[in-house]
């Protein structure tokens, strides 16, 4: 060994890493000496792993000469080079090439080695074996399964759940061994004294049924398709004792959450089980279990009595108090979600956050003190306030942002409250230390205020004209800049701002001088007053000498744009620089990028920008109003979507509509919506429909659980009506050739529908979704009609080597049927908003009233969840949520008609009592016809 | 609701730089490459950038449990190392706590000397066997500190009398090897 490597391992104990050739050298060489040196190679391979662990990579021959070399040392029986050797066969196998050749040095292993390394042996299987080979594993691991060994039983159920995806045949056919894992209580076996203190010193395992944990999450993963198998196994396991882990029996509690999601109505059966097991002595079940009730009580109301819920919170409240900080971190998390639907059913925990407010750990008193915000009502913001301000300096940059969204949705939930929350937010913004980032999150709060609680405006433009004198971020300053501009030509003395902005050009920047011309600009060309103008023109022309090009055009162009104003109004400038009307950003995004992409004739035609989506202001408004309100609602039902969206696919994501109110699943519905649209339209013989006036949000047509999952989705043309089916073949071993879908009209005889054609899906693999269409045309009017639909298709087996179907095979034809769609007055509807709700009401002139009495037993935000969803309009001043503390409820709908744009307003008031829902809907449109068909079918 | 809750284990020293780092992804799963190698399990450079920010986050905070780009992240700060857990941000916090406390407690019990950046880095292939036998490819393996610890081989002695067994089976072995040579080549 050279002077200079001998250095480099001096410094390897010190701290830099040491070299890689350097090591990959002395692995070579020590790895190929006969006889092996085990302490050497032992350390030898630590340094390696350290290289490795520190994201050092080998290139694919040099790991390949490493892993080669290091299977040599499988002749070598010593435990203790043994189980290092496994670990760097685990890295390496990733990056060689070829790692069979370690395969059989393994399995032998598994066999007949120690009970030490059989564990490391079989966990190492996960790494060497494929789709081809992992069959050969299956007696070998069935074994190990079944060993009294608690160590190798669990790497066993470990590596048979990792292999899972490639072989889940082979894994089928222990099951049952693994299933006798659950109830199986093994025990570490005793050891002479000396052997093994020898190996590893003196420590003596304790038994800690980790086994129960490992095999109830493999048994989920092979039987969660069938919900009978586990309802049952949930069952059991929740009623016998055998379950001594308390890891295992939070996995349990995660079960029978599958399943209430699944089946809501079987929250009754496992009531008693969660109750009891909220008062276990694990604090990790109790947790889990507070959060399945808390997410489900929240979601399915009339499930769970009040007096339940309120049992959870008081075990919440308890352990709030404890002194673990995860327990009180998680326990926080949950108050939260619950705090962000139901703030008043967690009233109760005040006192307890009040105290936390002031705990060590900034985390915890963060989310203490957004809790108490959220469970803020009008009569203590102001002290809520008062007592944040007092504390608020001395936190991070991190947690000011987190308080400041919070003080923001409060101030949306409390408008008449604006005043302190007002004061608090400038006296952060002008006293308080803080980066960007944190001082952005202000402004962007403010702003939100001053939009929309128009009565803040004054106020807060005053202060924000203070605060811009002494500002250091550009950034900042421009957004004020701009929302000067646009907010201050509508106060009562403009010449204020002039004043400010004025200032601004005199005294900073570049960037804030362009900014500050285009605000100034904007006060001359829409407040109507003379002198004001004139002035502006002449600190314009003053400006129009500016050192900087961007300053000196953006005067310019605002000198012309006024002087062209003089004449009449209607005019480019104003439709400039205050727009009627924005795009929407996305479907404009995808459309232009289409147009680009179909390059058909070098871009002749130009692009169409009417097909693009547009809202008024209001409607943007409304549109930021509800994204701001759902953010709000967002974490609660991330939890709806938790359970899957994060490791399955597609499925998952139309499904998730299945639970109602689910926000979080908005925009990709958008997203679907637009990407099925596209595809309807590259079908030739749709292509002279005309324009797709609407299109429905997908329904589900089946059980989410069938052999075959089908959803429908309505597409409206101006003459013609398509039906799109969405096929996904749940079998995993039959084909579907030929699908196509049945549709008859419920009333044949009346129908003002004539079916033209149907597209059918050639062939459907197993997990692959694919979609059929029918296409129907229409008359002038609203069509309503309902469809009975069946679905046709021929099953053909598949060869499990090819994974194609048999040759030759004719398979059977078969018929399903699927529930029936509808196509009701709302599809031709879709939400509008509008500023003052009543008054627009009041004006529109026909009118439509129905009462309605739903016996059957569902709650108020059930019953307006589906008239939302039936009736596809917006719901506006908030009355989209029940209350939970009255038994009636004013819901205000407001939309217009995708053919004619005709307005339509429906204001529904729904009393709940002992013999079901009453509702007397009211509604009122420009189009008699389309107003009352929307209040008749409206359930 | 899978098994695989812990997304990776750390071991920072004093500056924020990586002792130990391992980030778990399921092995075998079918899906998305690109997914795939944009995220945390897979690119190094993600990876740095996590633990650089992170470790701003943690360093003097005395927080134990946090949430971090919804990863929840359990630490625990020595005087020159900080030992990091990182789960899924839906996890249950106490399921992780469990395996945190498996994890800090197992590798108090391995390195005899207290837990330091020297003594981690001498005792390099004690953490990597105890991390080993904690969590496997993401699934809690065990939570029970002394069971790690048991499984947890120390080094081997070097032994002299073996080498010479062995030395003298090597040379016989040549004999005899060099013997059959001679013998095929006389026939």
């Amino acid at each position: 060994m050279s002077t200079k490597t001998y250095k480099k391992f001096e410094n390897a104990g010190s701290g830099d890493l040491p070299d890689k050739m350097t090591v990959y050298q002395d692995c070579m060489n020590t790895f190929n000496e006969s006889p092996v040196n085990p302490k050497r190679c032992r350390i030898l391979i630590s340094r390696l792993l350290r290289l490795l662990s520190n994201g050092v990579a080998f290139p694919e021959n040099e790991a390949t000469a490493l892993f080669f070399s290091i299977s040599k040392l499988f002749q070598h029986q010593n435990d203790a080079l043994r189980q290092v050797v496994y670990l760097a066969i685990k890295e390496l196998s990733g990056m060689s090439e070829d790692v069979l050749m370690a395969t059989s040095s393994i399995m032998k292993d598994v066999q007949n080695g120690s009970d030490l390394v059989k564990p490391n042996a079989i966990r190492a299987l996960t790494y060497v074996l494929d789709e081809s080979t992992a069959f050969s594993a299956e007696r070998l691991l069935k074994s190990a399964v079944v060993s009294k060994h608690p160590a190798i039983s669990s790497a066993a159920l470990c590596t048979s759940y990792n292999l899972l995806p490639i072989s889940e045949v082979t894994i089928k056919r222990f099951a049952n061994e693994a299933q006798e894992g659950i109830s199986d209580l093994k025990q570490f076996p005793n050891i002479p004294y000396d052997e093994h203190s020898l190996l590893v010193g003196e420590f003596y395992p304790n038994s800690s049924y980790m086994a129960q944990y490992h095999a109830i999450g493999l048994i989920y993963q092979l039987k969660k398709n069938d919900k009978m198998a586990i309802l049952k196994l949930a069952s059991q396991l929740a009623d016998s004792n055998t379950l001594k882990n308390q890891l295992a029996k939070v996995q349990v509690v995660k079960l029978i959450a599958d399943l209430i999601n699944r089946d809501p109505q079987l929250f009754n059966e496992f009531q008693s089980v969660l109750f009891a097991w909220l008062t276990t002595k694990h604090e990790a079940v109790q947790i889990e279990v507070a959060k399945v009730i808390s997410t489900f009580a929240l979601r399915n109301q009339r499930l769970v009595a009040p007096d339940s819920f309120a049992y959870v919170v008081s075990t919440l409240q308890a352990l709030l108090t404890v002194p673990r900080v995860s327990t009180r971190f998680a326990v926080l998390r949950i108050l939260n979600k619950i705090a962000m639907v139901a703030p008043e059913r967690i009233a109760l925990c005040n006192p307890e956050l009040e105290t936390l407010i002031n705990d060590t750990n900034r985390n915890i008193s963060t989310y203490a003190i957004t809790i108490l915000l959220k469970t803020g009502n009008a009569s203590n913001i102001a002290s809520l306030i008062s007592r944040i301000s007092r504390f608020f300096h001395d936190v991070s940059d991190d947690f000011k942002i987190i308080i400041i969204d919070a003080v923001r949705t409060l101030s949306l939930n409390f408008p008449q409250e604006w005043k302190s929350i007002v004061k608090f937010l400038m006296d952060v913004l002008k006293n308080s230390e803080g980066g960007l980032k944190f001082k952005n999150t202000v402004v962007e709060a403010i702003i939100d205020i001053v939009s929309f609680i128009p009565e803040s405006k004054e106020l807060i433009l005053e202060n924000l004209c203070d605060f811009i004198e002494d500002c250091e971020f550009n950034e900042i300053l421009v957004r004020i800049l701009h929302l000067l501009g646009k907010e201050g030509p509508y106060t009562s003395k403009p010449s204020l701002y002039v004043r400010h902005i004025y200032n601004r050009v005199v005294l900073e920047n570049s960037i804030i001088r362009s900014a500050a011309v285009v605000a100034l600009a904007k006060f001359a060309l829409t407040k109507n007053d003379p002198t004001l103008k004139e002035s502006i023109v002449s600190l314009l022309n003053r400006i129009a000498n500016d050192q900087d090009d961007e300053v000196r055009d953006r005067a310019t162009i605002a000198l012309r744009l006024i002087e062209s104003a003089d004449g009449d109004n209607t005019n480019v400038a104003t439709e400039l620089i205050e727009p009627k009307y924005f795009y929407d950003l996305p479907s404009l995004e995808s459309k232009l990028s289409n147009y680009l992409n179909t390059n058909d004739d070098s871009f002749k035609t130009a692009f169409d920008s009417s097909s693009v989506r547009r809202f008024t202001e209001d409607e943007v408004k409304a549109i930021e109003l509800k994204r701001k309100q759902e953010q709000s609602l967002g974490a609660t039902s991330e939890s709806s979507t938790e359970a899957g969206t994060k490791k399955s696919k597609l499925n998952d994501k139309t499904e998730n509509n299945v639970f109602g109110g689910s926000s979080v699943g908005e925009d990709e519905q958008e997203l679907l919506n637009a990407k099925y649209a596209e595809e309807l339209l590259a079908i030739d013989q749709f292509k002279e429909y005309g324009k797709l006036i609407n299109s429905s949000k997908s329904v589900s047509l089946t059980e989410t659980e069938a052999e075959f999952v089908v959803n429908g989705i309505k597409h409206i043309f101006k003459d013609y009506i398509v039906l799109q089916f969405n096929i996904t073949n749940t079998l995993p071993d039959v084909a579907l050739t030929n699908v196509s879908v049945s549709c008859t009209q419920e009333d044949a005889e009346t129908s003002q529908l004539e079916e033209l054609f149907s597209i059918a899906i050639d062939k459907l693999l197993p997990t692959e979704v694919g979609a059929c269409y029918v296409a129907f045309q229409k008359t002038d009017n609203l069509v309503i009609e309902g469809f009975l639909n069946n679905l046709i298709f021929t099953t053909v087996d598949i060869n499990p080597d090819t994974n194609e179907p048999y040759e030759g095979e004719e398979g059977f034809q078969d018929e399903y049927e699927i529930d029936s769609l509808y196509i009701n007055a709302g599809d031709y509807v879709t939400g509008s908003f509008i500023g003052n709700f009543d008054t627009a009401f009041d004006e529109l002139p026909a009118e439509e009233i129905a009462v309605f009495n739903i016996q059957e037993n569902l709650s108020l935000q059930e019953v307006i969840d589906k008239i939302i969803t039936n009736s596809n309009c917006l719901p506006l001043n908030n009355t989209q949520f029940a209350p939970s503390d009255s038994n009636s409820h004013v819901l205000k709908l407001f939309g217009k008609s995708v053919l004619s744009g005709s307005k339509v307003a429906l204001l529904i008031k729904m009393i709940h009592s002992s013999k079901g829902i009453a509702l007397k809907v009211q509604g009122k449109g420009e189009d008699a016809t389309l107003c009352s068909d929307l209040v008749n079918g409206l359930m | 609701m899978s098994l695989y809750s812990v997304e990776g284990i750390l071991v920072l020293d004093s500056k924020g730089d990586r002792i130990y780092g391992k980030y778990y992804n399921p092995p075998h799963s079918v899906s998305d490459e690109y997914a795939i190698s944009k995220s945390l399990a897979t690119s190094n450079k993600i990876q740095l950038e996590f633990e650089k920010q992170l470790f701003k986050k943690t360093h003097k905070k005395n927080a134990e449990i946090m949430l971090y780009e919804n990863h929840l992240v359990l630490y625990k700060e020595y005087t020159d190392v900080t030992l990091y857990l990182i789960g899924d941000g839906n996890e249950n916090e106490l399921v992780l706590q469990e395996a945190f406390d498996a994890y800090r407690n197992s590798i108090e019990l391995v390195l005899h000397n207290g837990v330091d950046k020297k003594n981690i880095q001498e005792n390099y292939d004690l953490i990597l066997l105890a991390i080993d036998e904690l969590i496997d490819n993401g699934i809690i393996l065990e939570t029970d500190p002394a069971s790690i610890a048991s499984r947890v081989t120390k080094a081997p002695e070097e032994s002299v009398t073996l080498d010479l067994d062995k030395g003298l089976l090597g040379a016989w072995g040549f004999a005899k090897s060099k013997f059959q040579e001679r013998l095929q080549q006389g026939l």
